[in-house]
């Protein structure tokens, strides 16, 4: 299958920051990339560089066969981007934005009312109030729709989920489903690792460098080693009693509990790690073999690139 | 050009929807012309001031040399008045003194002198000064030259051009316009290009079929108007309430307006390529624009009064040209040849703002 997107070892540094460092990868038609990483991982540099607001330093990128360097123009009158700020016109209300962002790419609200019809509906009742005035979710499916409603070949979401609650990020990710399901790929990023297994494909970025591309399934199986999963009162305790041990990889709080990484789950390391906690803990705790979950694979992937 | 109209439309919205904005840019002029009008007040050191000397006889040359003897006055021999009089249009001198035939004569006779000074009104306060400072030369040499005979009565027969009222609002409303227009057209651009790329909204209108020039002039075009709009209250409060004269052309008064709030738009545009915040914005249009607009444009300080440094500074202030071609064409009615070398000056200008801010609007970082 031809690739809708495709970046090869895009570098781009800020002073002598690095803040991308050789980044490739592909994006095909049907489907929702997504790139997860904490702050600062490169994931805006990344989008700003795609949508050609701004110039690599080095690599190659094209959309749609459109080359980021000769065809800047095109591109920026085809695709949807959304920022990671929110950025709409707050002393506008939620019509007049909408109706803007599709009279400046000659389309109209009508012409490709489809697309957004699933999340506009929830907004409607408030057309005429403020952007300004909307809940953080509300700003945010309005963002949707302003970067939908022109009908984009590609859409290019950096962070639109941040600092929404729970609900309207489910939602919102239903959105995503859909518009990929009407044919347009979809580049998201997140700083929510929960969010990744909404993603057909996730590119796990981390100090400007994709330490991981793949299904979300994928990620979990490519999971190095057993992970175990210790609740108690006092989570530093364990943590000293077990930190020199040769079998555990990594240690690390999770949650209200302490995780521990074994790279192998033989029955005498079992064994071991239990006598050890029998000896040493003087309150009660409780200990079981977890399933990795994102932020699990992510902690291991960053844990390796630093060795 | 559809897409232009969608941009205007939008800004437009802007406007109306910040009321706060558009009440200071309303009530501006209004408090500006009360504070500047009563406010200030003038001097001045070397004075151009034509002489025509119909006399020339000993008493009128000694005079003559009296005035030329301080700092306060240069003096130009003309040999008639209508000579003079086209220097005083021209801008040329200040003012004119007159000296008749029998000057002499009558001085020795200690009987009614004839001397006529005309002055320049267009600044009243400076015309006041000057009218003052001739009155004590001359008050002076009748003491030392005619001798011990008491000071007559000198009554100098003052008859002005334009300005007879001597109304400081005369000379404040040029400037005012010029500072009302640079604020409006430079400081609300600016600050409204720096509002889209503080909220990120910039970046947005980049990613669409939006031309660089469409976003501009999309921005600018409002403003324009808006500042248009003012010039027109302005204009209306001055006629209205203080009587200020429109002696030329009201076209080529707002044709010259509109260049000059171009200029004005241009550096306001100029400001936001540079500046990142709205802040900072502000400060660049209220430090850099505002306050050499209103101190070196001319009109309260006269240039001529400023070290030399400070004069060559003035001639990069596009409100120092224009206040000098609305003085042409409210006050004098001049015609469009004694200001034409102005206007092309505030064109070049503008011109040069507009390169400038092109080349700097980014529309793909590094």
């Amino acid at each position: 299958m031809q690739a809708f997107i495709s970046a090869q070892g895009l570098v781009k540094h800020y002073g002598n920051t690095l803040a991308l460092d050789n980044v490739s990868f592909e994006v095909y038609q049907n489907e929702i990339l997504g790139f997860i990483g904490p702050d600062g991982a490169g994931k805006s540099t990344l989008f700003e560089i795609l949508t050609t607001l701004l110039i690599p330093d080095a690599g190659e990128a094209s959309i749609n066969g459109m080359d980021i360097h000769k065809d800047y123009g095109k591109i920026r009158a085809s695709i949807g981007f959304m920022p990671g700020k929110f950025s709409l016109y707050q002393d506008l209300t939620v019509q007049e934005n909408l109706s803007f962002f599709a009279n400046i790419f000659g389309s109209s609200i009508e012409e490709n009312y489809h697309l957004i019809k699933g999340i506009y509906e929830l907004l409607k009742p408030f057309a005429n109030r403020k952007a300004g005035a909307l809940s953080g979710g509300m700003k945010q499916k309005l963002a949707l729709c302003c970067a939908l409603i022109h009908k984009p070949l590609a859409l290019f979401l950096d962070e639109p989920t941040t600092g929404v609650d729970a609900v309207s990020r489910t939602e919102f990710w239903d959105n995503l489903m859909q518009i990929r399901d009407s044919g347009i790929p979809i580049v998201v990023s997140t700083p929510y690792m929960d969010e990744a297994t909404r993603c057909d494909r996730v590119a796990m970025i981390h100090n400007g460098r994709i330490m991981k591309l793949d299904t979300p399934d994928n990620i979990i199986k490519g999971y190095d080693g057993k992970l175990l999963s210790i609740t108690c009162k006092d989570r530093q305790k364990p943590k000293a009693l077990l930190q020199n041990e040769a079998a555990i990889t990594s240690l690390y709080s999770f949650g209200d509990a302490l995780h521990i990484s074994l790279n192998n789950t033989d029955a005498s390391t079992l064994k071991l790690i239990s006598s050890k906690l029998e000896q040493g803990m003087d309150s009660p705790y409780q200990i079981k073999e977890v399933f990795p979950i994102f932020e699990d694979c992510f902690l291991q992937l960053m844990g390796q690139m630093k060795k | 050009m559809k897409n232009l109209s969608i941009f205007v439309r939008k800004e437009f919205l802007h406007i109306v929807r910040d009321p706060k904005s558009l009440m200071i840019m309303v009530l501006l002029p209004l408090v500006e012309i009360m504070l500047i009008g009563f406010v200030l007040r003038f001097e001045i050191a070397n004075t151009n001031l034509a002489v025509v000397d119909m006399a020339k006889q000993q008493q009128s040359t000694k005079l003559i040399h009296r005035l030329e003897g301080g700092d306060r006055f240069k003096v130009r021999l003309t040999q008639s008045m209508p000579e003079a009089e086209e220097l005083l249009t021209e801008g040329k001198v200040k003012a004119i003194l007159y000296i008749s035939e029998d000057f002499d004569r009558k001085a020795v006779e200690n009987s009614e002198s004839s001397l006529q000074l005309l002055l320049d009104a267009t600044d009243p306060n400076i015309a006041t000064t000057i009218e003052a400072y001739v009155k004590a030369t001359l008050a002076d040499f009748w003491v030392d030259s005619i001798g011990g005979s008491p000071v007559p009565m000198l009554i100098t027969e003052q008859m002005f051009y334009y300005n007879p009222l001597l109304k400081s609002v005369y000379a404040t409303v040029p400037g005012l316009i010029s500072v009302v227009l640079m604020l409006i057209c430079a400081l609300m651009t600016s600050i409204s290009l720096t509002r889209e790329k503080e909220s990120g909204t910039l970046k947005v209108l980049l990613i669409s079929p939006l031309k660089p020039l469409q976003i501009i002039i999309g921005k600018l075009a409002p403003y324009l108007l808006v500042s248009l709009l003012i010039t027109g209250i302005i204009l209306a409060l001055s006629f209205g309430v203080f009587g200020v004269p429109m002696a030329g052309s009201l076209i080529m008064l707002i044709m010259v307006s509109f260049v000059y709030c171009l200029c004005a738009l241009a550096l306001g545009f100029l400001i936001s390529t540079k500046a990142k915040t709205q802040q900072v914005a502000m400060m660049m249009s209220l430090a850099g624009l505002m306050l050499p607009t209103t101190l070196l444009s001319g009109m309260i300080y006269p240039i001529k009064n400023m070290p030399l440094w400070l004069q060559g500074i003035t001639y990069i202030m596009p409100a120092r040209w224009f206040v000098s071609i609305l003085k042409h064409i409210m006050l004098k009615a001049s015609p469009f040849s004694a200001y034409a070398g102005e206007l092309v000056v505030l064109l070049i200008m503008t011109g040069i703002f507009t390169l400038l801010s092109l080349k700097n609007f980014t529309t793909r970082f590094r």
